[in-house]
């Protein structure tokens, strides 16, 4: 196993030198090479272990290396290790990224005209970045990676993007480096701070992770510290307002850099907050818990508030993404198990929808070289295979059952409702904040339903109208029949003889649509992988929760009941006398109103059966049956 | 063996959804309607046998038996079985451990470490087997009446794929045994229903009312969604079932204690109206109503099936599943029942004036449905089954209406205004035939289907007068609306089939322009066999369909071993008038109720004959001018155009959440672009550059000019450090 992580790791590398020196063709390569990676990625899923084993560090950890022979053992002083492996949270994404790389190399087949060389190298060397940021279990490590990601698609988006590409990718970059510059700042400081307390200096991610587990650090060095991280984590995911770098880049840079830009980078930051900020600094992360809550819930709304005011596809995907990931944080922040289960796989969701959506953008975009909604109408008729998957993307993203973006959506949702609303889960402070919230990002999925429909109204469906045609005679309300029916024959009065999806683009787009279905039809497979690690990275956060949740106390709910006076009176009148008995409907023989065999005159006893025993500490009295019930807090 | 069957039931529409899908295109391509017929069939036979054997095989004796005692075990003591159901879990669709711990729920005392589990769980039981058989025998009908309807169009693999998918998520939408896949298949429906309303999606109105539904639906979704978040987080389950570690929502465990296994207060009360406003998106009640008039873009057996017969009912099947839930919630029971009312009143209103006949027969189905919730609201046993009553003989009658309005389309060539139509008659005598029945039966004439599924209703209604506030308003509401509904129905009919022959120019000239039609030129004609057959089977329905009322016990013989049904439902009422003063107070009450109850069959058939006259009266030739007069009349005090303006619901959401929330969104974009991005993030640029320009005077080269610097500096510093 460990083999196969260190080629898939750095095969991609050796395809870059291979494609920058000329020594073998660009594309050809880079298929080659994205497919071996896949392969090998997916081995290491399949080689998974199904259960946690003592020696692990970290629960779910597999295809440990813990030295690859570099600056470990040059520089015992400075324990700097090459040290890579995976576990339950990282496999998925390592497998994703494997899996949108060669989505990315797939379209950009033909889009890539000029320099391919040099875009496929530059591709490559950014698979390597995107993968070891997963892999990584060193500190510096997982900084060198992580900035590895940045001067690909720098370049990427620099060379080979749209009209304003040069002002993207200056903005995408400053913006970025600044914040992960404090971010490096506040790794180095707490391997700093763990190797003072503990007496060896160490960059090994599980080794401080369980260092500090063991000894957290004061509140205001955790504080600090976390401003440090979630600069450079939040511009990444990106949280509002932090974000707009975000829709820049993405509408200027090509295809394959959006698709890797929604589906794995953003997911770095998001990835970053659980690796380090939950377990590393738990109780920092539970102090600013209400301002992560509302920047995430902000994400939701905000997000698709504004993109149901554009009119590029490029931008309106891009401030879906922003709504998206806005769902992941709150799944990740709401700290139950649920949410946070939720959280991360709508993080696997969301690369594969939206790095779906954008590929079919750029596919469109290709063919007719424009992105604006007006542009387009009814492209279901003339690009049936194209439409049918936008159709496919379009509702999993927004969250229709059965797809993916529901199982995630609704397990965070369901989560951060538990945390506002269950018993003895939300300390007494943050109710107040914490309830508006809950409903909000429940509306936020309505939100998303709208821009996302309103599009596909504009787009897929409706009269057909193609860039620099003009709307088509068929605008009518009631065309002519021969219209339709004519689909095939592909005689309409257009000038442009548009074809639907080559297969090359439906392989790059078919596994996406499998795994669309597969994890909304059984997320449970998927969650699997992540349990045993989640649990063990967020149970630092959960603790901290808990013991705000006992200093503060928790919010009471439902302690008193206000109820409307006529409500009340008609309540206490008795208000469901017994239906008379019924000749009409029932022969009178046999009266509805019978006894029921379990005592139904009187409330059970305790002892009658477990639920009974429940149901009487409902606080129902034995007098009137349907008493509004206060919930009581039994400490 | 019979969990084989109910697991055929579902899945045979699914796979001739996906044998359509992969073959329509290529393959089958004019042929497309086999897969579906032959699933949709498939699905009916066992749906049917599955029916025969669960009734064969009840208990002899039937609801006492049906309370069979049991030892369990692991209990101790006895546990009655109050009703009877089957489980077959297929897979877990999720599982999280530990995901609910808190030191108790409402209904415990101990502390509580629930995992959440959600396992595609079907149940079988009374309940599910009625939706079951009328939503599969409906199909069934209605896919064989496509096969001709749907002839010629180009999309026609794609409409038998998409109603093969709507059959199958229907079923599991009645069959789940959980709240969350409830949820997921009640979008699932909704999906199929956009998918079916946007069929023509090259209309831009149909496209646009496929969206509408959607949204609209969401709105209501939203409600659904936070009431199933509410029932996790209260009973610390979503399942239906009890499993062996946790009771289930509507499981025996908590049914058999009665009321006191149930949450009740402010948030049992929540969460049932939250349920409700899921049941109201779905079942196009006030205020979410507006979709379905639009949804009739759709083909008409779409509308037959999915906006009459079966989808829209989904809120009602909802409401009657979770009667206990209501139970203890009166004032959620109060709001559904006022709820069902006023929409009854509001769309049969709206629906004497439209002119177009599908948009009739939808403000008609919004009109029944609100019967049906006026019913359910109550949650009694009986009330419940006169829902459910009226469900089962609607989904007859209004199915038959509209084949029969899409028969109408089919000869005229797709017109339905019925004001450009006239003395149809002559030349499609069968379908005027089935219109007559379906009417009939709307109206609630005896002793057609809707006579005795409207009349229960009204009972149940009679019987809560005096006990329940605004119980007397509900049932002459309901009674109006009865006349209006006789009303509207036959002005449509005498409209459309008598009086001078009128027939639009397209079905006349050579070619039909409404492409929802082949296109063959034709004169008008009656339609195919293929579509004959359904309605007449249909009206068959539609006449006969009331008699299950004859059968021993009648519909609630039918539903009663459900155990949601069978258990609570009765005990608070049996209770609560244990209370001296209330029942002193409620004897009285009972017997003039009692009384009022008695006259319902005349009361609605009176209003039902009256309606029907007063249609005749006005609407058939000799009343023309009569009519004239009171358009005119009306008209000036403005009730006509209200009426003709569906009430302004769509301008009046459009101005007041439409329009404010696309300003708000072009707000926030502005403030993103020029707020956020161009003043605070390209802002901390410039002001980097400005404070580099500034800086740079100083590396201007000049050695004096360090110099002096230094000195500066060292001044300073030497200041500094000798204060």
């Amino acid at each position: 196993m460990e083999v196969l992580l260190v080629v898939s790791l750095f095969l991609p590398t050796l395809g870059a030198v291979f494609i920058w020196t000329g020594a073998a063709p660009a594309r050809q390569t880079a298929l080659a090479v994205s497919l071996v990676v896949l392969a090998a990625a997916l081995a290491l899923l399949s080689a998974y272990p199904a259960s946690v084993l003592p020696t692990q560090k970290v629960p779910g950890e597999f295809a440990v290396i813990e030295d690859l022979g570099w600056l470990g053992v040059t520089t015992p002083w400075l324990d700097i290790r090459l040290s890579v492996g995976l576990d339950g949270l990282s496999i998925l994404f390592y497998v994703l990224t494997a899996l949108l790389t060669l989505v990315a190399v797939l379209v950009s087949w033909e889009d890539i005209r000029h320099g391919p060389r040099a875009f496929y190298g530059h591709l490559m060397l950014l698979e390597t970045g995107m993968l070891g940021v997963f892999a990584a279990r060193d500190l510096i490590l997982f900084y060198i990676f992580f900035e590895l990601t940045l001067l690909p698609l720098f370049f990427l988006i620099g060379i080979w993007g749209s009209e304003a590409r040069q002002y993207a990718a200056i903005k995408f970059f400053l913006f970025t480096l600044a914040g992960s510059v404090l971010t490096f700042i506040a790794l180095l400081a707490i391997s700093l701070w763990h190797g003072y307390h503990s007496g060896r200096l160490t960059f090994s991610i599980p080794e401080i992770t369980a260092g500090l587990a063991a000894r957290p650090m004061e509140l205001t060095t955790q504080l600090v510290l976390f401003l440090g991280l979630f600069a450079g984590f939040a511009i990444k995911v990106p949280l509002v307002p932090l974000h707009t770098w975000l829709p820049l880049a993405h509408v200027e840079a090509p295809t394959a850099g959006s698709i890797l830009l929604a589906g794995i980078l953003l997911k770095v930051g998001s990835y970053g907050f659980v690796r380090f900020c939950l377990p590393m600094l738990p109780e920092a992360t539970i102090a600013c818990l209400p301002w992560l809550i509302v920047l995430s819930v902000a994400g939701i709304v905000y997000g698709s508030l504004v993109a149901l005011a554009q009119r590029d596809l490029k931008r309106l995907i891009a401030y879906s993404s922003i709504g998206h990931l806005g769902f992941c944080m709150l799944g990740v922040f709401s700290l139950s198990r649920v949410a946070v289960a939720g959280g991360v796989l709508q993080m696997i969701n969301h690369g594969i929808s939206t790095g779906a959506l954008f590929a079919l953008v750029g596919m469109i975009y290709e063919r007719f070289h424009t992105r604006q909604i007006a542009d387009f109408g009814g492209l279901a008729r003339r690009l049936p295979v194209w439409a049918f998957f936008m159709g496919l993307m379009v509702l999993a993203s927004i969250g229709l059952p059965g797809l993916n973006g529901f199982a995630g959506e609704v397990m965070v949702l369901v989560g951060f409702f538990q945390r506002t609303w269950a018993e003895a889960h939300c300390p007494a402070g943050w109710f107040p904040l914490f309830a508006p919230l809950s409903v909000l990002a429940v509306l936020g999925v309505v939100l998303g339903a709208w821009y996302m429909l309103w599009m596909t109204e504009r787009v897929v469906f409706g009269p057909l109208r193609l860039p620099g045609c003009g709307p088509e005679a068929g605008t009518l309300a009631h065309p002519p029949v021969g219209h339709l029916a004519g689909e095939s024959s592909g005689t309409e009065n257009s000038s442009h003889s548009v074809s639907d999806l080559k297969p090359r683009e439906v392989w790059a787009l078919a596994p996406l649509a499998v795994l669309v279905a597969w994890i909304g039809v059984h997320p449970g497979f998927f969650i699997r992988f992540l349990e045993p690690t989640i649990w063990h990275l967020t149970a630092p956060a959960d603790r901290a929760l808990a013991r705000r949740l006992a200093q503060e106390g928790p919010q009471e709910l439902f302690a008193v009941d206000q109820v409307p006076g006529w409500f009340a009176t008609w309540h206490s009148s008795g208000s469901q006398v017994p239906a008379a008995p019924a000749e009409k409907v029932k022969p009178p023989s046999k009266p509805y109103e019978r006894q029921m065999p379990g005592d139904f005159a009187g409330p059970p006893t305790d002892e009658d059966t477990p639920l009974a025993s429940e149901a009487t500490k409902a606080g129902l009295g034995g007098a009137k049956l349907v008493e509004f019930v206060p919930r009581k807090q039994s400490g | 063996m019979v969990e084989v069957l109910l697991v055929l039931a579902v899945a045979a529409p699914l796979v001739a959804a996906g044998l359509t899908a992969v073959l329509g295109p290529r393959i089958l391509r004019e042929r497309s309607h086999i897969p579906a017929v032959a699933g949709v069939a498939v699905a009916f036979l066992a749906s049917a046998l599955l029916a025969g054997w669960w009734f064969i095989t009840a208990p002899a004796g039937g609801s006492e038996a049906a309370q069979q005692f049991t030892l369990d075990p692991a209990a101790g003591p006895l546990i009655p079985h109050l009703g009877r159901e089957m489980l077959v879990t297929l897979w877990t669709w999720t599982k999280v451990d530990e995901a609910l711990q808190a030191p108790s729920l409402p209904g415990s005392a101990s502390p509580v470490v629930r995992p959440f589990d959600i396992s595609i769980t079907l149940r079988v039981d009374a309940l599910t087997l009625f939706m079951l058989v009328t939503v599969t025998s409906v199909s069934l009908l209605v896919v064989i009446y496509s096969i001709g309807y749907m002839a010629g169009d180009p999309g026609y693999w794609r409409f038998f794929a998409y109603i093969s998918l709507f059959v199958f998520s229907m079923m599991m939408l009645v069959s789940v045994s959980n709240f969350l896949l409830l949820y997921v298949f009640w979008e699932a429906v909704g999906l199929c229903s956009y998918l079916l309303i946007g069929f023509w999606y090259s209309r831009p109105a149909a496209a646009a009312a496929g969206k509408k539904a959607f949204l609209v639906n969401r709105v209501g979704d939203f409600g659904f969604a936070l009431g199933v978040f509410l029932l996790w987080i209260t009973y610390g389950t979503l399942n239906m079932h009890d499993t062996p570690a946790v009771p289930g929502i509507l499981g025996e465990m908590r049914l058999v204690s009665g009321p006191q296994g149930f949450v009740g207060g402010s948030l049992g009360i929540a969460i049932c109206l939250l349920l409700f406003l899921g049941a109201c998106g779905k079942s196009a009640q006030f205020p979410l109503h507006v979709w379905l008039p639009d949804a009739m873009e759709g083909p008409t057996p779409v509308s037959a099936l999915i906006h009459a017969a079966t989808m829209v009912t989904a809120g009602v099947y909802l409401v009657v599943r979770c009667a206990p839930l209501f139970q203890v919630a009166p004032e959620a029971q109060l709001v559904v029942t006022c709820i069902g009312t006023f929409t009854a009143l509001l769309a049969a209103l709206i629906a004497l004036t439209q002119t177009d006949l599908k948009r009739i027969l939808a403000y008609s189905t919004i009109s029944q449905l609100g019967y049906m919730f006026a019913a359910a609201g109550l949650s009694t046993t009986l009330a419940v089954a006169a829902a459910m009553f009226h469900l089962f003989t609607h989904a007859f009658f209004k199915a038959l209406l509209f084949l029969s309005a899409g028969s109408v389309m089919h000869a005229t060539g797709g017109e339905i205004d019925i004001r450009r139509l006239g003395g149809l008659g002559r030349k499609l005598p069968v379908t005027q035939a089935m219109f007559l029945i379906g009417a009939l039966a709307l109206a609630g004439v005896f002793p057609l289907a809707g006579f005795w599924s409207k009349d229960s209703i009204l009972h149940e209604i009679a019987l809560q007068v005096g006990q329940m506030p605004l119980a007397e308003i509900v049932f002459w509401g309901l009674l109006v609306g009865a006349f209006l509904t006789a009303f509207y129905i036959f002005r449509a009919y005498f409209l459309a089939f008598f009086g001078p022959e009128k027939l639009p120019e397209v079905a006349i000239s050579a070619h039909s322009s409404a492409h929802e039609f082949s296109g063959q030129g034709h004169a008008v004609h009656e339609s195919p066999p293929v579509m004959l057959v359904p309605m007449i089977l249909l009206a068959c329905g539609a006449v006969a369909a009331g008699w299950i009322y004859f059968l021993p016990g009648g519909v609630v013989g039918l539903l009663e071993s459900t155990p949601s049904l069978a258990g609570g439902l009765g005990g608070p009422a049996v209770e609560v008038g244990g209370d001296q003063e209330a029942h002193s107070s409620g004897g009285s009450a009972l017997q003039s109720a009692e009384k009022l109850a008695q006259q319902v069959p005349w009361l609605g058939s009176a209003a039902a004959i009256g309606g029907i006259l007063l249609a005749a009266i006005l609407y058939l030739p000799f009343g023309r001018g009569l009519v004239e007069q009171l358009t005119k009349i009306t008209k000036a005090a403005g009730l006509y155009t209200i009426s003709y303006g569906k009430f302004f619901f769509d301008e009046v959401y459009e101005l007041l959440i439409v329009r404010p929330l696309r300003g708000l969104s072009e707000w926030c974009y502005a403030v993103d672009q020029r707020g956020i991005d161009q003043s605070a993030v390209d802002g901390t640029g410039e002001a980097v550059l400005t404070a580099g320009r500034m800086v740079r005077g100083l590396g201007h080269g000049m050695l004096s000019g360090y110099a002096l610097l230094m000195i500066a500096a060292v001044v300073i510093f030497l200041g500094l450090w000798l204060l």
